[in-house]
């Protein structure tokens, strides 16, 4: 089998065990509109600072479903042992890593759709601007990229749950943020912004390249 | 002298966490030393024995 | 006192062919002992220096000769990150333990040190600008360096004593040690939208304290020195008991 047909074979495999577990879906849609729930109570929103507040609140949803949605395929895998039998076949850890990669984006990806048009709503913004698609894949593939290997470290031990955001919200740093630091200038544009989307870029492209690469020493036991 | 005060307690939590730090290095150096000493007479002991193990 | 020393001679084939270590010949910890007297050396000369020979600075008055500690620890502390990559790095390209040791003693030291660097530095930020903390990219880049140490220490401590457990490890730091430079752009970006108050000290430094900053750094490589040399020889035995153990059951 070629690479890219590893790929979709597994990611296709999550997939459908997946869309049979709803839980976990709707678990982290609920989570990401409490946190901008959470936001309003939190900061006192007047239509004037809106704009300085709601990106940050947006990316902080995200960021946390995220984390939650991140450790669950790997985990999971581990709990029921398919991952030990995947191991064992000759396919590229490094399909194995898109796969999850994959799998996650689509999974934070689906959470992110619905949560924008409900933070559109709840803080008044103007959402479909041009250029947030950009800015919302490139962030969520970053974040995805970190995460997605750091999940499989985590998963090895008691305390995944803990220990995942503790080891990736440092390193995501830069994500966040260039993703609340460009949405911010979407809604509300500056003169001499540094180039946030090309930050993120080139963070996804160097941590992408560095995560494949090392993915095979993580998820062996 | 508030400045005073501030230049003291600075050098005086890195001193003391020094040597807390190097005093809890010779504890675990003791302890390790004591634990293999243990562990190698077990050792020496299964090799005395020509047992069926 | 309980320094490390060479005694525990034995390898590890040694002990899987059965050899138990005979060492009641416990050799002097030289290494130990020359670098303890050393820094010892290093730390009276850098006191005498720091207190009294440098002319105290005419803009921050006394307290800025926190920075002659300051400075040094937080550098070690940035050293010690930078040996854990490069053990880290040793330990997935050759396998071997004595790597991963390295490795280990880096992480714990450089946590021991980039604390006091954040403690040090957020009472020398009181004296300077009045406030205990400012969001500026050494000091927020120090403060996320710090959080990856944590999760490192976690890390393997979670993970245990096992191959696995290293390789981890390995990837942590050198996912880390790649992401710290982004980090301090992506800070520094952040920061040019709100200018404050900058950190650090304007200018030529006159040589009194050029000097005296050199020396203090090098007491404080030397006393990281002496604590990696500890921190190894532990590292060394823990995993040999573990071993012994092993191999007894």
């Amino acid at each position: 089998m070629i690479f890219l047909e590893q790929v979709i074979a597994i990611l296709w495999k999550d997939v459908r065990y997946e869309l049979r577990s709803k839980q976990m879906w709707t678990g982290m849609g609920l989570f990401a509109l409490l946190v901008l729930v959470i936001f309003n109570f939190t900061f006192d929103l007047r239509v004037d600072n809106v704009a300085a507040i709601a990106p940050g609140a947006l990316w902080v949803a995200f960021v946390f479903a995220s984390l939650l949605g991140l450790g669950r395929t790997i985990a999971a895998e581990r709990e029921i042992g398919s991952m030990d039998r995947l191991l064992l076949c000759p396919v590229d850890r490094k399909a194995i890593y898109l796969a999850k990669l994959l799998g996650n984006m689509l999974f934070i990806g689906v959470v992110e759709i619905v949560a924008l048009p409900i933070f559109a709503a709840l803080f008044n913004v103007p959402l479909f601007v041009g250029a947030l698609l950009p800015i919302v894949l490139l962030s969520t593939l970053g974040i995805a990229a970190v995460g997605t290997l750091f999940s499989a470290m985590a998963a090895a031990t008691r305390a995944r749950e803990l220990l995942l955001p503790i080891l990736v919200f440092p390193l995501i740093v830069p994500i966040v943020i260039g993703a609340v630091r460009a949405t911010g200038t979407l809604l509300a544009p500056a003169v001499n912004e540094p180039p946030w989307l090309g930050l993120i870029a080139a963070f996804d492209v160097i941590f992408l390249t560095v995560s494949m690469l090392t993915f095979e020493y993580v998820i062996e036991e | 002298m508030q400045g005073f005060i501030y230049l003291v307690s600075a050098y005086a939590i890195v001193w003391v966490g020094l040597f807390a730090y190097l005093a809890v290095i010779m504890m675990r150096i003791r302890g390790v030393r004591t634990e293999l000493a243990a562990v190698q007479e077990l050792v020496r002991e299964q090799q005395e024995k020509p047992t069926t193990s | 006192m309980a320094l490390a020393n060479r005694d525990t001679q034995t390898k590890h084939r040694d002990t899987r062919m059965g050899t138990p270590g005979q060492h009641k010949n416990t050799r002097p910890p030289i290494a130990s002992l020359a670098l303890l007297t050393l820094t010892f050396i290093g730390m009276m000369t850098s006191i005498f220096m720091i207190f009294l020979y440098v002319p105290t600075d005419a803009i921050e008055g006394i307290p800025q000769r926190i920075f002659y500690f300051h400075v040094p620890i937080a550098w070690i502390g940035m050293l010690a990150f930078g040996v854990l990559a490069v053990a880290s790095i040793g330990y997935l390209w050759k396998k071997d333990e004595r790597w991963d040791w390295l490795a280990r003693a880096s992480a714990e030291v450089g946590t021991i040190f980039i604390t006091l660097a954040l403690i040090t530095g957020s009472i020398w930020g009181r004296t300077t600008w009045g406030t205990w903390w400012t969001w500026d990219a050494r000091l927020t880049t120090t403060l996320i360096l710090w959080f990856i140490y944590i999760g490192y220490m976690m890390l393997r401590g979670y993970m245990g004593r096992t191959p696995a457990s290293a390789r981890s490890g390995a990837v942590l730091a050198i996912v880390g040690v790649i992401d710290v430079p982004i980090i301090y752009e992506s800070v520094n970006w952040w920061r040019t939208l709100h200018p404050q108050a900058e950190v650090g000290t304007p200018g030529a430094l006159p040589p009194e304290v050029v000097l005296t900053l050199m020396i203090s750094l090098v007491t404080f490589t030397l006393l990281y020195s002496f604590l990696m040399v500890q921190i190894y020889q532990l590292q060394k035995m823990q995993a040999l008991a573990q071993q012994l153990h092993a191999d007894i059951e």
